[in-house]
């Protein structure tokens, strides 16, 4: 990349510069960098239950951050997200390197098929996983009597780290798996074969040769991940809605954001505690920027 | 040998248990539609109705509140081609200009991009009400189109292939030949570019078809809502799923599960037709690590 030559230095390029990027710029502007200003501002002022709004640099943050559902939202995220992310590089590890260890027509099929749950997103794939976890109609119906409650409904509170990682990584590792399986596909064959004569068998390949080469897709998944899914929104709303008043409606922090917008119309705090996860997300988005290799942009990374 | 047949046994166990742990749920779903509610409960889970009961679950979801199904579909497309037309407009020029022109402010403007481009669309979508509601434009298409139409991946995309793959030469050629700045980008780069163009379409048909977040949060009309939360309100408005039917809608299990193929039907074909290419988008920029 640090072979990129620029074409243009003379000033009168400058304004051609910038008359390809003008209409990207003003979305950028506008729905990418004025909302973060506006709700920055927004969370300075406070809408009290009487009386006329009023500025206040902190207020809105103690406010959120002394709110009892947020510690309850926050654990309810920080247990999906430690079920789901060891279980989804597990999963994706595993799988792509025995698809890689020996090619046939099993693994090409389970290396198509373990992508086409990843179209079926969204709205969706909150629906399909209600019923795969609805004992009634559930195809695993036997195998989910254990986790039966006393109601004869799986969905609770309580459940759903373990329900939303286990959809996470039916829909999320596909896409890994075929990334990771290209990443393998293309270490050189001469220093396997280099391996194989020293004497280590299909596992040692994998454990000393192969992982190592592929290690530092760990972090990139990890954090794209993990930011993706401290976010999460759609999957217990919709959860929600099926599995009626067993989740709750601030289950996820994101939806308690959202109580506080739309249910209890206080702009300020919904503001506030977004900005405490932007700030946590973008901090994540520029750690993959700056200390990962997959997004590099004039050769610095 | 011992051995090596009980590590091909391994290996096969590993990758049929992968196999049902992905392929089940969605064939299930696609079985699910062939059944009645009554089947769905009392049948084997996997076993297979018949197909007039797919037409049967069809004409009941045609059928709800006066067809909406197919307000949703439209507001679907048109949210969806909407965003995907003024993103194109937006990310092709921008990603050729940002790698091919400097100027003041492009590293920001770079920087933004990537910072936007790896931030989950969920962080934005709040602040974006906050900042939708205050110039009165919820509860429009617009509140939806706009923001999908920042692209800040395809803008990557764009900037990826022009930086590596158009010369300078050509472009500098075409310059002495007395092409303005956009006659090259119009006439030399457009032709070159068209499987990167395609690529981004594509990408931001798929973000644009999916949507779900931003619809639910900015349209509170329902002859607005897509297929994806359409969806969600055929779920909260019938008794569909499971529990005595009290609102006499012919909406159960069956008919959920149809909607909710169709409501992913593009985006499934796309992915049975296209699955190479989706991937090599997944790992634009990783494989340069």
């Amino acid at each position: 990349m640090t072979s990129v030559k620029m074409v243009a230095r003379r000033p009168r390029r400058r304004a051609t510069g910038w008359s390809f990027v003008a209409l990207y710029v003003v979305l950028l502007v506008a729905f990418g960098v004025v909302p973060v200003i506006y709700a920055i501002v927004t969370a300075f002022f406070v809408t009290p239950v009487v009386g006329p709004t009023y500025f206040s640099l902190l207020d809105n943050f103690a406010a959120v951050l002394a709110d009892y559902r947020l510690p309850v939202a926050a654990v309810n995220v920080a247990m999906y997200l430690l079920i789901w992310l060891p279980l989804l590089l597990v999963v994706v590890f595993v799988i792509a390197l025995v698809l890689d260890a020996k090619r046939t027509r099993l693994g090409a099929l389970t290396r198509f098929i373990s992508y086409v749950p990843g179209a079926v997103t969204g709205s969706a794939a909150a629906l399909l996983w209600l019923f795969m976890f609805s004992p009634a109609v559930s195809p695993i119906g036997p195998l989910l009597a254990p986790l039966v409650g006393a109601n004869g409904i799986i969905i609770s509170d309580s459940s759903l780290p373990m329900i939303l990682a286990v959809m996470g990584v039916a829909i999320g590792a596909g896409g890994w798996i075929v990334m990771l399986y290209g990443a393998l596909t293309a270490i050189p064959p001469e220093l396997i074969e280099a391996a194989r004569i020293d004497g280590a068998n299909v596992w040692q390949q994998a454990l000393h040769i192969k992982l190592p080469l592929i290690r530092s897709y760990v972090a990139f998944i990890l954090i794209v991940s993990f930011a993706a899914g401290f976010q999460v929104f759609v999957e217990p709303q919709v959860l929600g809605t099926g599995a009626r008043g067993q989740v709750s409606s601030t289950w996820s922090v994101n939806q308690l954001v959202y109580s506080y917008a739309s249910g209890e119309s206080n702009y300020g705090r919904a503001s506030a505690l977004s900005v405490l996860l932007l700030i946590i997300t973008v901090t994540a988005a520029v750690i993959i920027i700056r200390k990962t290799k997959f997004y590099s942009i004039d050769g610095r990374s | 040998m011992i051995a090596r047949l009980s590590g091909r046994l391994g290996r096969n166990i590993l990758l049929l248990s992968a196999l049902l742990f992905f392929g089940v749920p969605v064939l299930w779903l696609f079985l699910a539609t062939t059944k009645t509610s009554d089947q769905l409960r009392n049948d084997a889970p996997m076993s297979f109705g018949s197909f007039e009961q797919i037409g049967i679950a069809w004409s009941h979801l045609i059928g709800y509140n006066d067809g909406i199904i197919a307000t949703w579909t439209l507001n679907s497309i048109l949210y969806t081609l909407g965003s995907m037309v003024i993103a194109l407009l937006a990310c092709v020029p921008a990603g050729y200009g940002l790698a091919k022109f400097r100027f003041r402010g492009r590293g920001v403007v770079l920087f933004l991009t990537l910072v936007t481009m790896v931030v989950p669309s969920a962080a934005l979508i709040l602040p974006l009400y906050l900042q939708m509601s205050a110039v009165g434009l919820t509860n429009t298409p617009w509140s939806v189109i706009l923001p999908l139409a920042f692209y800040p991946f395809g803008v990557y995309l764009v900037y990826l292939f022009a930086a590596t793959t158009i010369p300078d030469s050509v472009i500098e050629a075409a310059r002495l030949d007395g092409l303005s700045e956009w006659g090259i980008m119009m006439r030399i780069f457009l032709p070159l570019a068209v499987p990167v163009i395609v690529m981004v379409a594509f990408f931001a048909f798929v973000n644009a078809w999916n949507a779900f977040f931003l619809p639910y949060i900015m349209l509170t009309d329902s002859d607005l809502a897509n297929l994806q939360t359409g969806l969600q309100l055929l779920m909260r408005n019938t008794n569909a799923l499971g529990g005595a039917n009290f609102t006499g809608i012919p909406i159960r299990e069956p008919e959920i599960a149809l909607a909710a193929i169709v409501s992913v039907s593009p985006i499934l074909l796309i992915f049975l037709f296209a699955q190479r290419h989706l991937v090599a988008g997944q790992t634009a920029g990783a494989e340069k690590g």
